[in-house]
């Protein structure tokens, strides 16, 4: 892992949609509105961001908005990662 | 045999021994009385065995997913009420380490592996299967939340100290805003006010009434209990997290360690059967032969031993995901369940058959799992709702 590389987790999280719904999904559509994405695939969605960018998810973060769009979640990785202080290298 | 326990660490093969001092001998007869021995729970409690995936800093065991689940099936081969607690602590641990803040986690999870018992309530009179249709309220009031509704069929909450409980919350501000600051976006959780809390409630707390269940069908001594919640006021500092969440994402992440559990469990049960069915088959004769070379009754061993491999096999894969943070986890999670489950109903069924009126008494290792199996098809996701579930992530794979 090199430092916070924001278009580098979008691409992953948007590698691992599409690999996992075999749909293509932009950045900003809203996961759960447009297309009946489950709660259990929302606990999948937290499961790969905390494998894939070793981050913990836990407590208020695990709130839907966080996960809502492929923007929603760079941006949480992005944050959890700052707040850990740069520990996950 | 099948049901030895795979070698673990030294201190879980210690534990797998005293457990099996403590409950073996016994648990027919907490079976027909319809309790446990509350010193044996505090016991099993303190040492950390009833919820052993704890974190070590939290004063957990903390094993991990497939040791955990090893030792679940050991206790649930002997006991099935006693493997419910084990499932009920666990979760209710879970659900801290979970949604819980790290204040909560320190406050509440050492409890946890310090003697207290614990239980978590989720179902309501009108809000089985359907959890959406849950009514229980918490609302905002100063530095307390206050909760007024009911809970129904919450195993283990008899012996239960802390009650985590699920409800809908209401914050005294106008409006969903969130609790925690980053980054709010608009709306509440689905954007359809169905934001949920749990919250740690103390059972001793004044308007909290448990009253158990009377003869529950199976697990018989695990202690379930309806739970009456009347202006029951406990610090908003117990609301873990301390903001709400979407009620179904707040329900599925707390239930998959419950789910991980009752499918060890189930792993269990089929241990138990199959090894009595084997004991019996090979020493029992009738028509001059043992049971075991009579071909229809040998085919109810090779059945049974099959049950009892596939879920292994299916919990197995499931715990591997969760030690590895697969994303799998999750799918893996609900088809364990829902394998393990029907496979010991099925099992169990079975093993009363090849035992007969020998097993076919109350208090008898088969009879309670006959029992108890059923109850497993019921429970933490019914057989339908885990295949609506494995059927939606089939059709979400598809698209």
């Amino acid at each position: 892992m090199n430092g916070f590389d924001a278009g580098a987790t979008e691409k992953e999280i948007l590698r691992f949609l599409e690999a996992r719904t075999k749909r293509t999904w932009g950045t900003g559509t809203d996961l759960f509105a447009s297309g009946g994405l489950s709660s259990l695939f929302a606990m999948e969605l937290v499961v790969h961001l905390e494998k894939s960018f070793g981050v913990s998810v836990r407590g208020a973060d695990l709130r839907l908005d966080n996960f809502r769009t492929v923007a929603s979640m760079t941006g949480l990785v992005e944050r959890l990662r700052a707040a850990a202080g740069g520990t996950g290298e | 045999m099948s049901d030895r326990p795979p070698p673990g660490p030294p201190v879980l093969d210690e534990a797998t021994a005293t457990v099996t001092a403590l409950v073996a001998g016994a648990a027919d007869a907490w079976d027909r009385a319809g309790l446990l021995p509350v010193g044996l729970l505090r016991e099993l409690g303190a040492a950390g065995w009833l919820c052993a995936q704890v974190p070590a800093a939290y004063g957990g065991r903390g094993l991990s997913s497939a040791a955990g689940g090893a030792f679940t099936a050991h206790v649930g081969s002997l006991c099935g009420s006693v493997r419910s607690v084990m499932t009920s602590q666990g979760m209710a641990a879970w659900t801290v380490e979970r949604l819980g803040t790290a204040e909560q986690r320190t406050a509440f999870l050492p409890r946890l592996t310090g003697g207290a018992l614990a239980a978590a309530g989720f179902s309501e009179r009108g809000a089985g299967s359907d959890l959406s249709a849950m009514t229980t309220r918490v609302r905002r009031d100063g530095d307390a939340v206050v909760l007024d509704g009911h809970k129904v069929w919450v195993t283990a909450a008899h012996y239960a100290d802390l009650l985590v409980l699920f409800g809908r919350y209401e914050d005294g501000d106008a409006g969903t805003e969130h609790g925690a600051g980053a980054g709010a976006g608009a709306g509440d959780g689905t954007g359809t006010g169905d934001g949920a809390v749990a919250v740690v409630v103390p059972a001793d707390t004044p308007g909290v009434r448990v009253t158990r269940v009377a003869d529950p069908l199976g697990c018989r001594a695990a202690g379930h209990a309806d739970i009456a919640l009347d202006a029951v006021r406990v610090p908003a500092a117990h609301v873990l997290g301390g903001s709400s969440l979407p009620l179904p994402l707040l329900v599925t992440t707390a239930l998959a360690y419950g789910r991980m559990s009752v499918a060890w469990g189930c792993v269990g049960i089929l241990r138990g059967c199959l090894t009595a069915a084997a004991r019996h088959a090979a020493t029992r004769e009738q028509f001059g032969v043992p049971l075991g070379e009579h071909q229809l009754v040998a085919r109810h061993l090779a059945e049974l031993f099959a049950a009892e491999q596939t879920a292994t096999r299916v919990c197995e894969h499931a715990s591997r995901c969760w030690d590895e943070g697969s994303p799998e986890q999750v799918a893996a999670t609900v088809l364990a369940k829902h394998v393990s489950a029907g496979n010991a109903a099925r099992g169990a069924a079975t093993a009363l058959q090849v035992l007969a009126s020998a097993g076919a008494q109350d208090g008898h290792l088969v009879a309670r799992a006959h029992r108890d199996a059923k109850l497993m098809e019921i429970i933490e996701g019914s057989n339908e709702m885990c295949q609506l579930m494995l059927a939606r992530h089939v059709l979400g794979s598809s698209a």
